[in-house]
């Protein structure tokens, strides 16, 4: 049964440009399937290991302007400098990891919220790298031989193949032995660590592999909107990554996904259902009704 | 030199009103082990709170004050009681998913109910600075600091010399054997939220004549907090205390002495430093981590 | 049972709200369909003030077309999208109106990197957009041939203050401006101003957007010995500046750049702090009859009031109107409302807003060139905690 559901699942992900014209919906979905990487970065941080990072839009951010930079200012392909990506928000995840995990709890999260801010005003205010507030503009689409990627239909199959890239690598990962170490730490620490788990190793390893995936959604995303301002930075979308992944479902592979592209359709949605003065309202009111009805999120109640 | 003096004092006055915000979620956050995301909105519902008693029923303007405490007590014990409650079994996450969405809705109420336009709150201080040596201070700052002050003392002396402050740490050291001593350990929930916006609502109401209200003030005011209570130590009230005088001094010398861009950086940077080398607060004891 | 009970209505709900909405969306064509316009603006956030200002005067430019018989025949309709001062919002809104209101001309984005976001998607559809606000030089230099711009690039703005510099005494010059590349647009342009009299720059301080706290910049500048301070940021921050600058008894000439100072709303908030400041507006409320086209401006004040509008956003609000009526001139020119036809006819329009006159020149590279208008610049004075023309600026 579930086979099924997942083999219609995957035939309907595939095709869907072709039963989705409207160009503004294949938009959304794109945002979703980005959101969705950011997502399941953060899941793995948050789900299997227990720790809430809320300084996941750093990675996001670094790697959107690693990638815009290097095809900008060096002209790399986008090829090369989407990998670079990923690779410069995980060197930023171990330094983090490193630095930081020798905290637990709530001051690992101030750390990661600290050095969130940090970054985001270096990008503010250093001009000469990051061109500062004034963004970097005309980010280029990538290219696959003489095609373009700038049509929607095709950055949206670059955005699947993300997310399933995505997904097989957490898959890997939670199944792994490395994913058992990770939830034998999350449920108790101490009893993991007498039994010669190291706790500090595995949870920088959680923390590279998660930045990493959030720096890819950066750069998907620097390269669709083509335009990046240190306003990825905000808050607000570390804000919306931990309602995507707690009210999807953490702990499970397919919860962030599920919040993803609920939380990215929800705010659309009302956009185009209510006045603008009622669309961030609502949300809230939704959310809060949401998660009291479901406090453990979407998955785990249904699919458990 | 009297730079030097002047950013000091500049410091002093809006490092009280840190150290009343990081009291506040001290309280809620390392009693509760509620993330309370929403801490800022009780801060911003101070500051409107006291514009609307000044200008809808033209209170007087420490009538309007204490109104305006009285408000973030009331809504921080209903809020507690109606959200946070019934979801006491549930994971920390779950209930900070919560407090995210009263944040949102909160924000946005206040946004539809006062619209953007910022609001300037009338006070009945002189504007002509008070001067000592190079140091100029507004009279109604040097009222806010006052205020502040006397507040977090009062703080104290709830926590550590009223029968229900006792029960308060008795429940933070170990809730189950409070419970078999008979406190009533709902009801201390709900005063410790209540008490906690209250503060939050009080620093609100405080700042708000000093700047100006806008439905966004309470964002980074949340940040603030959450600094100070980790520069403290969870549950540590004193340190808290000192966690925002140093914070906001610390800002201030930054801003003057470094650059103006990265003023939030230092707040920041000392967070993870202090972190790094004294992971459990400048104050708390030495004590096993998380 | 229950939770599952629930999550089911609410998953129809949110299915049938985003159905229903593309249902609602399937615009039935009529020769009377209504023209519509979108507009993009930060409705919410920081600058929520400035944001809703432009929507006021927005609605007020659409009232009065349709007064007037609308546009082609067909009534003018808004179609307002707020971008929470978020640029991927910018891009999402644009998009939104674009593919599934299918306007054919939007207004926006109110803060530069806002309007550069949403500028990608103009040139996938092919529809244009008229900025009313923002200043950075890149937007018309980007060779974007789909935004026509009616505010002024700061460079414009300096160029307006040049004939006064010498009248203002200024012998040297300190910055304190927003974080944003308004503020350091400004700071750019006012500064190489500075640089081709021949004057000083002292400090170039910056404040961060929701910064409330301008002490320690303010102790800085105090030491630089400078005689004037040249003030970039929106009307909030300005307050809280001014307060705090006669807090510490910063004594030197101020004068506000960027036309969102709203001095109003400055002498109401900021009081005596704000007297003797100089401020660099595009439309001076306090005497419409000035303004180019002087019935019109008054007519603006009036109706902005007759609907209860607070005051001190006139100062910013004339944008809204001026952007709409352009859009609107533009379809009648065009003689329908196609994204492409609009754009073809913005370059021939010539009307008169409440700035002033309104005409696009070529801005940017060769062959792919944005329009840009020379909007009007004037300079007031709060004197006697009233708006006043300087001295110097009398004829």
């Amino acid at each position: 049964m579930r086979r099924a559901a997942g083999i219609l699942l995957a035939l309907a992900a595939l095709t869907l440009p072709l039963w989705i014209a409207n160009a503004y919906f294949l938009h959304v979905v794109i945002m979703a399937g980005i959101f969705g990487v950011l997502a399941s970065s953060l899941n793995l941080l948050l789900g299997y290991t227990g720790q809430l990072s809320l300084g996941h839009a750093a990675f996001f951010g670094i790697g959107a302007y690693a990638s815009a930079l290097l095809t900008l200012r060096w002209e790399w392909s986008f090829w090369l400098a989407l990998p670079a990506a990923v690779l410069a928000a995980g060197i930023a995840g171990w330094a983090i990891g490193r630095l930081a995990l020798k905290l637990r709890g709530a001051y690992f999260v101030l750390v990661t919220i600290s050095f969130a801010g940090v970054i985001a005003l270096i990008s503010i205010n250093w001009m000469d790298l990051t061109n500062g507030p004034l963004g970097l503009p005309g980010v280029p689409a990538p290219e696959l031989g003489p095609w373009s990627l700038r049509t929607k239909s095709a950055y949206y199959y670059l955005v699947l193949a993300a997310v399933a890239l995505a997904y097989e690598v957490c898959r890997r990962l939670v199944d792994s032995r490395i994913g058992r170490a990770f939830v034998a730490l999350r449920e108790n620490e101490a009893l993991a660590e007498s039994v010669g788990v190291d706790g500090t190793r595995y949870l920088v390893l959680a923390a590279v592999v998660s930045a990493g995936l959030a720096g890819l959604a950066g750069s998907l995303y620097a390269h669709y909107t083509r335009f990046v301002s240190p306003e990825v930075f905000l808050f607000t979308y570390t804000v919306t990554m931990v309602i995507m992944v707690v009210a999807g479902g953490k702990g499970t592979l397919a919860g962030p996904l599920v919040g993803a592209v609920l939380f990215t359709v929800l705010p659309e949605a009302l956009r185009a259902a209510t006045s603008w003065q009622w669309q961030m309202l609502a949300y809230g009111l939704i959310l809060v009704v949401l998660v009291f009805f479901l406090p453990r999120g979407i998955v785990p109640t249904f699919f458990r | 030199m009297d730079q030097l003096l002047q950013h000091l004092v500049n410091g002093l006055v809006l490092g009280g009103t840190y150290a009343l915000l990081g009291i506040g979620l001290t309280l809620i956050f390392g009693l509760m082990n509620v993330v309370n995301f929403a801490h800022g909105e009780f801060y911003t519902l101070g500051a409107y709170a006291t514009f609307a008693a000044l200008t809808l029923a033209d209170l007087n303007f420490f009538a309007a004050l204490g109104l305006a405490i009285v408000c973030g007590l009331v809504v921080g014990a209903v809020t507690e009681f109606v959200l946070v409650r019934p979801l006491r079994r549930e994971s920390i996450d779950t209930v900070m998913l919560v407090m995210i969405g009263v944040w949102i809705a909160m924000q946005n109420s206040e946004l539809l109910v006062w619209g953007g336009v910022a609001k300037s709150i009338p006070h009945p201080f002189s504007t002509t600075p008070l001067t000592l040596g190079g140091v100029s201070l507004a009279p109604l700052r040097l009222f806010v600091l006052v205020a502040a002050l006397g507040l977090i003392v009062g703080a104290h002396v709830l926590i550590h010399r009223t029968r229900l402050g006792r029960a308060m740490r008795a429940t933070f050291q170990d809730a189950d054997t409070a419970a078999l001593m008979g406190v009533r350990i709902r009801r201390i929930y709900t005063a410790t939220f209540a008490i906690g916006s209250g503060l939050a609502a009080a620093a609100g109401a405080l700042l708000g004549p000093v700047f100006i209200a806008y439905p966004s003030m309470g964002d980074l005011a949340s940040l603030k907090a959450f600094s100070v209570v980790i520069l403290g130590g969870l549950g540590n009230i004193a340190g808290a205390t000192v966690g925002g005088l140093v914070l906001g001094v610390a800002e201030e010398l930054g801003a003057g002495y470094v650059s103006s861009g990265y003023r939030d950086a230092v707040g920041f940077v000392i967070i993870i430093a202090v972190l790094l080398l004294r992971p459990s607060g400048l104050f708390a004891r030495a004590e096993r981590v998380g | 049972m229950r939770k599952r009970w629930f999550l089911s209505i609410l998953t129809v709900g949110v299915i049938a709200a985003f159905v229903g909405s593309v249902v609602i969306g399937l615009d039935v064509a009529r020769a009377q369909a209504p023209v519509r316009i979108g507009v993009i603006e930060p409705l919410s956030g920081p600058v929520a003030a400035s944001g809703n200002y432009i929507r006021m005067g927005a609605e007020i430019a659409r009232d009065w077309l349709n007064a007037k018989g609308g546009v082609l025949g067909r009534k003018v309709e808004l179609v307002i999208e707020d971008n929470k001062s978020d640029p991927k919002e910018a891009a999402s809104a644009a998009e939104k109106l674009i593919v599934r209101d299918k306007v054919p001309a939007i207004m926006g984005a109110w803060g530069s990197s806002m309007t550069l976001a949403a500028m990608p998607k103009l040139e996938e559809y092919g529809v244009p957009m008229v900025v009313e606000t923002s200043s950075a030089a890149s937007i018309t230099k980007r060779g974007n041939p789909w935004i026509f711009r009616i505010s002024p690039p700061s460079e414009m703005e300096a160029v307006g203050l040049e004939p006064y510099v010498d009248k203002l005494a200024i012998k040297k010059a300190d910055f304190l401006a927003v974080n944003t590349d308004w503020g350091r647009g400004s700071i750019q342009a006012f500064g190489d101003l500075l640089k081709k009299k021949g004057l000083p720059v002292g400090a170039a301080e910056f404040m961060e957007q929701s910064a409330t706290d301008m002490n320690a910049q303010i102790t800085k500048i105090k030491t630089t010995g400078g005689d004037t301070l040249f003030l970039t940021t929106a009307v909030e921050q300005i307050t809280l500046v001014l307060k705090q600058a006669q807090e510490q008894r910063l004594s030197r000439k101020i004068v506000t750049t960027g036309g969102s100072s709203s001095p109003t709303q400055l002498i109401k908030q900021a009081g005596a702090a704000a007297e003797g400041t100089y401020h660099i507006v595009f439309f001076m409320p306090w005497f419409p009859e000035s303004m180019p086209d002087g019935k019109l401006a008054t007519a603006f004040v009036d109706e902005w009031a007759k609907r209860g509008n607070p005051f001190e956003g006139l100062t910013e609000g004339f944008r809204g109107h001026d952007g709409i009526v352009t859009i609107a001139e533009a379809v009648k020119v065009a003689g329908k409302d196609d994204p492409k036809a609009v754009r073809d006819a913005l370059w021939r329009v010539n009307l008169t807003g409440v700035n002033g006159p309104i005409h696009f020149e070529k801005d940017g590279p060769a062959g792919k060139e944005s329009g840009q208008s020379k909007p009007s610049i004037f300079i007031v004075q709060i004197r006697d905690g009233k708006v006043a023309l300087p001295e110097f600026a009398r004829k």
